[in-house]
């Protein structure tokens, strides 16, 4: 009993972890149709941030509270400059993201001397559940990444602002045609993708330490959870990060961990060759 | 400052030479070079340099320990040279990246060994890394090959030389310590590839000759972040020590999440026979409070032994920094090479293969990061030292210490 | 008269309109500079371009599916390992070298390969998508590259190294000028090959495929069977370049069949220039050859300017570099064949010879 109460908390915080990194990449592939394989990168920088505010002998939650607007800011400028000219040719935006991620990455790992660092977690310590031992920040991940998700989905569903962007969405030539501004949706909608990411980086750093190829070990789950979860809606990446961060985390405990790496994919993959549209089969694909 | 590949290892008189050297391979990069057939003209000089080449990691994943590698061949190559060089020759050092990937890496090897004709090259770091390279070097290239990382053992290619730890000479004495200490009941987690397998199943031996018990061995992809089933068999079959091999970047939320379980709070103790310097900064200290490693150099050696603190002193001035002089990286087992080629050299009194591996085959060193260092004949191996530390506050202390040298009993 | 414009329209040939067709000169400045490298290179550098014409080769047969058949394949490398390391076993085990047995068979095994897993992604009740499709051949290459990783008998992590030389009877193909020779005819032959299936009925299909999938549904085509047998024909090229490249490297090792290498030919191919297969070509020689030059001049940070000059090239050029040779209405192309004569404007619509 105990060490079912483990796994299911340890699944649950790393699903977590894989929805808070796909939920970005997701809105922007939905929105944009740009499949952002700098993305990775974005946590990376979160990740990143954490690390310098720490190092510079500040307390780690602040650099985590600031990881998401400075990654934001970061995306803003991203977006202005370089993303913007993709819109029209998605293809080649991935040849200029990733072009994008290998430079970002490789300047960090110049600047981190190729190591692995250590970033403290906020909290620190085990609560005892049920007789179960559970860490704290891991807790605080699920948390938090739950909080995120309310949050934004309140945003997209119940003000305004998230009625335009969702009308961006679902339909962008009539959205502007109503008058809606898409480059400002788009550059605001890149941006809190990145904020997403940032704050993934930011509150995984002290899980997985601070290293360079942080981010592109993400990225491979993350086209799949967009694929699985389905493009087009809000809840189909989270959706699609959740099974596959479940799955992962899951099936270790039930098959050989060499095997359970390589079933995920093949389970996504027969699943979307049987339901097409994805999980949440709503919106284009 | 490096000029491109060539460091200035040589004296000025060198510099037209040099010039006209790189003329001619520029000319060869943007393919409009001189064909292979067209004979140069012969620059009779007394003083012509021996040419060593380095193939290491110096961008991608691995390249923290290759620019270590880098940077220690630099160090020794100016002191031979400052000391008149081998033979009365200048070196003239030759460093290529091997990129952490295996197919660039070959690539610019093969500029070692044809555009610049080096008399042996030292490089690699992963045993893949060395797979792929060692054919261009060795067979198809016809050059001396020394490895000088800690690797699995069983590489036993003529001409190849290995100076670096082999799981007997990692095992050897600091798994009956490990009993000795009390742990009884042993976990081997570990990454899925070659050298993990290799050290498990000599561990594993001695292990049940020393009275210790093998609870579960299992192999992890590399990439794996996620070790909460693991750690759940760890804690429920109360193992007391993790004999672990598992890499970055898994290692370090391993260990984590075996701490937060609460393993070290019931007595258990974790050992990693790759763990040094570099890795310290991976986890918190409390994290890995107490974890063993067994290698041939920690740089708390120093007490120990003068020569070591001279070594890591010159280099510590040399390249402050993140880089650091450390046994994982392959960067003492990098001078060791170097030093016992160029007594094989001297031993040999010229550069020709057969000549030099002859004479590399019984080398001997007496001082080196770590202690004296000697080759065992036939086998292409090198006895060292070793030393068993244990991380307290995030840093190591030596807690024992080999006799004499250990063998690496392989091939 | 309508005849004479619907006539033209159909097979309107640049030349008529008066401006050069650029790709044939590339194509053939190509042909001439390569075929003469090897006498003027020294034999490392002759070694290092013919391992890229083996990767231009790959990248072909991306630039078949992608370009000409809208399947965005990140799944190549795995025909291409796949190949490659069957070769080696076949070296390794039965002592197989012979270049008669050994490319045909590399050649087959990327077929037979392909062929299973087009049959899975593209046939079936609906028609797939291309991110199904995409990431259905990553995980492929993914799958492919973490089962050789774990798995003894291939080598694991460190792959089947030592690799004997190629023979052609008693005659060792040995890398230099020889080899480079083996494997520039290969991709001549090959590059020939597909030239002139994109220019023929076959490839006219293709393009209306290419340009409106449903039209062309409609009017009769079978283009899931012409999807397929595209991504067969481009596995089988794959796997060529795949026993090739063994041979030629020594070793074969995961990487061979993985993700990195799957997405770089992508990217080398976009970067080139798709749906021209010269475009292709021109991007892995680009790549490559500023890869080389950047590792000795650059040491420590050439993967970062590697990826600034990537970035500026794609935003100022997103078709990629072919772009920058050929006009847009060149790179989409002229299909089928041309008319034997150009109909004449006071004929009453007849055509044929004159």
């Amino acid at each position: 009993m105990e060490s079912a109460l483990n796994a299911i908390f340890d699944v649950l915080s790393f699903g977590a972890i894989i929805v808070l990194v796909v939920l970005g990449l997701g809105v922007i592939a939905s929105m944009m149709g740009i499949f952002n394989f700098a993305h990775g990168e974005f946590v990376l920088l979160g990740a990143y941030t954490t690390y310098l505010v720490h190092s510079a002998g500040l307390p780690v939650w602040a650099g985590m509270l600031a990881a998401p607007f400075v990654v934001a800011a970061f995306g803003l400028v991203i977006e202005r400059l370089v993303i913007r000219r993709f819109y029209a040719a998605p293809i080649a935006a991935m040849v200029g993201t990733y072009a994008l991620g290998l430079v970002i990455r490789e300047s960090v790992r110049g600047l981190i001397g190729g190591l692995y660092l250590f970033v403290p977690e906020p909290i620190v310590g085990s609560l005892s559940i049920a007789g179960v031992q559970v860490s704290q920040w891991r807790l605080a991940i699920v948390i938090i990444t739950a909080l995120v998700m309310v949050g934004s989905y309140l945003l997209l569903t119940r003000t305004s602002f998230g009625l335009r962007v969702r009308a961006a969405l679902e339909n962008p030539s009539l959205a502007r045609a109503s008058g809606i501004s898409t480059s400002a949706i788009y550059a605001i909608t890149f941006a809190f993708g990145a904020a997403l990411a940032g704050l993934a980086g930011a509150l995984v750093v002290p899980v997985f330490s601070l290293f360079a190829d942080l981010g592109i070990r993400f990225l491979i789950q993350g086209f799949l959870a967009v694929m699985l979860g389905g493009v087009g809606t809000f809840e189909g990446p989270v959706a699609g990060g959740a099974a596959i961060g479940v799955m992962s985390a899951a099936l270790p405990w039930a098959v050989a961990p060499v095997l359970a790496d390589v079933l995920v994919f093949v389970i996504a993959i027969v699943f979307v060759k049987l339901r097409p549209g994805g999980l949440i089969a709503g919106g284009r694909v | 400052m490096d000029h491109g590949n060539a460091d200035r290892g040589a004296a000025p008189t060198m510099s037209r030479r040099r010039l006209l050297q790189r003329a001619a391979w520029t000319a060869g990069a943007i393919a409009t070079g001189v064909g292979s057939w067209v004979i140069r003209p012969d620059w009779a000089s007394a003083a012509e340099p021996i040419k060593v080449g380095i193939a290491t990691d110096l961008t991608g994943a691995i390249g923290y320990a290759g620019n270590a590698n880098a940077n220690v061949a630099r160090m020794l190559v100016k002191d031979i040279n400052d000391a008149g060089g081998i033979l009365g020759r200048p070196i003239t050092l030759l460093i290529e990246d091997t990129a952490s990937n295996e197919s660039v890496a070959v690539g610019n090897v093969r500029k070692l060994i044809q555009r610049d004709k080096v008399d042996v090259v030292l490089g690699g770091i992963t045993s893949s890394m060395r797979n792929a390279i060692k054919d261009a070097i060795v067979a198809r290239g016809k050059t001396l090959y020394i490895y000088p990382e800690l690797y699995e053992g069983g590489e036993c290619t003529p001409y190849l030389f290995c100076t670096g730890p082999t799981p007997a000479q990692q095992c050897d004495e600091f798994i009956p310590w490990l009993i000795k200490n009390g742990a009884k009941r042993f976990a081997l987690p570990a990454a899925n590839y070659v050298w993990p397998h290799k050290l498990n199943e000599y561990a594993r031996k001695v292990i049940e000759r020393s009275g210790g018990e093998v609870i579960f061995e299992e192999y992890y992809p590399l990439d794996q972040v996620e070790y909460s089933a693991t750690v759940n068999k760890i804690m429920t079959n109360k193992v007391d020590m993790v004999f672990t091999t598992v890499i970055s970047p898994g290692v370090g939320p391993f260990f984590k999440q075996l701490y937060e379980a609460g393993y070290a709070k019931r007595g258990g103790k974790l050992a990693c026979v790759y763990y040094d310097e570099d890795t310290l900064n991976i986890n918190a200290p409390h994290e890995i409070e107490g974890l063993a490693s067994c290698l041939d150099y920690f740089r708390a050696v120093i007490h120990d032994d003068p020569a070591s603190a001279r070594i890591q002193a010159e280099y510590d001035k040399q390249f402050p920094g993140k880089i650091l002089l450390s046994a994982g990286s392959g960067a003492t087992g990098m001078y060791r090479g170097l030093k016992l080629w160029e007594a094989a050299v001297k031993e040999a009194g010229n550069l020709d293969r057969d000549a030099v591996a002859a004479a590399l085959d019984h080398a001997k060193i007496s001082e080196g990061p770590g202690g004296p260092a000697e080759m065992v004949p036939g086998k292409r191996h090198c006895k060292m030292k070793m030393y068993t530390a244990v991380a307290k506050g995030g840093n190591y202390d030596i807690v024992a210490r080999s006799d004499g040298l250990v063998d690496p009993k392989t091939c | 008269m309508a005849d004479e414009s619907v006539a033209s329209s159909a097979h309107r040939s640049v030349s008529r309109s008066g401006r050069i067709a650029i790709i044939p000169i590339v194509e053939v400045a190509l042909l001439a500079i390569f075929a003469v490298l090897p006498l003027v290179l020294q034999d490392y550098l002759t070694i290092f371009v013919t391992r890229v014409l083996i990767l231009a080769l790959l990248a072909l047969s991306f630039d078949l599916v992608w370009g000409y058949a809208g399947i965005m394949s990140f799944g190549q490398a795995l025909f291409f390992g796949a190949a490659g390391y069957s070769v080696a076993l076949l070296a390794r085990d039965l002592g197989i070298t012979s270049v008669f047995i050994v490319l045909p068979a590399s050649l087959v095994i990327g077929l037979l390969v392909s062929l299973a897993l087009g049959s899975f992604l593209l046939l079936g009740r609906h028609p797939p998508t291309t991110i199904f499709v995409a990431l259905g051949t990553l995980t492929g290459s993914y799958a492919a590259e973490r089962l050789a990783r774990g798995w003894y008998y291939l080598g694991g992590q460190n792959g089947i190294p030592s690799i004997p030389t190629m023979t052609a009877g008693s005659y060792e193909l040995v890398e230099g000028p020889v080899y480079y020779y083996l494997a520039f005819a290969t991709l001549v032959l090959v590059y020939l090959l597909c030239r002139f299936l994109v220019r023929s009925q076959f490839g006219l299909a293709l393009a209306g495929m290419r340009e409106q999938e449903a039209r062309i549904a409609f009017f009769g085509y079978r283009v899931e069977r012409l999807k397929a047998i595209v991504f067969t024909l481009a596995g089988a090229i794959a796997g060529l370049a795949g026993g090739l490249y063994a041979f030629h490297e020594g070793f074969v090792g995961p990487n061979m069949l993985g993700v990195v290498l799957s997405t770089q030919i992508v990217l080398y191919a976009l970067f080139g220039g798709v749906g021209t297969l010269v475009g292709a070509v021109i991007g892995v020689i680009a790549i490559e050859m500023v890869s080389f030059w950047l590792a000795d001049s650059y040491q420590q940070v050439w993967p970062i300017i590697l990826g600034l000059l990537l970035l500026l090239v794609i935003l100022f050029r997103p078709t990629g570099l072919i772009g920058l040779l050929v006009s847009e209405r060149e790179r989409v192309g002229t299909f089928g064949r041309r008319p034997r004569t150009l109909p004449r404007a006071d004929h009453e619509g007849q055509h044929g010879p004159a």
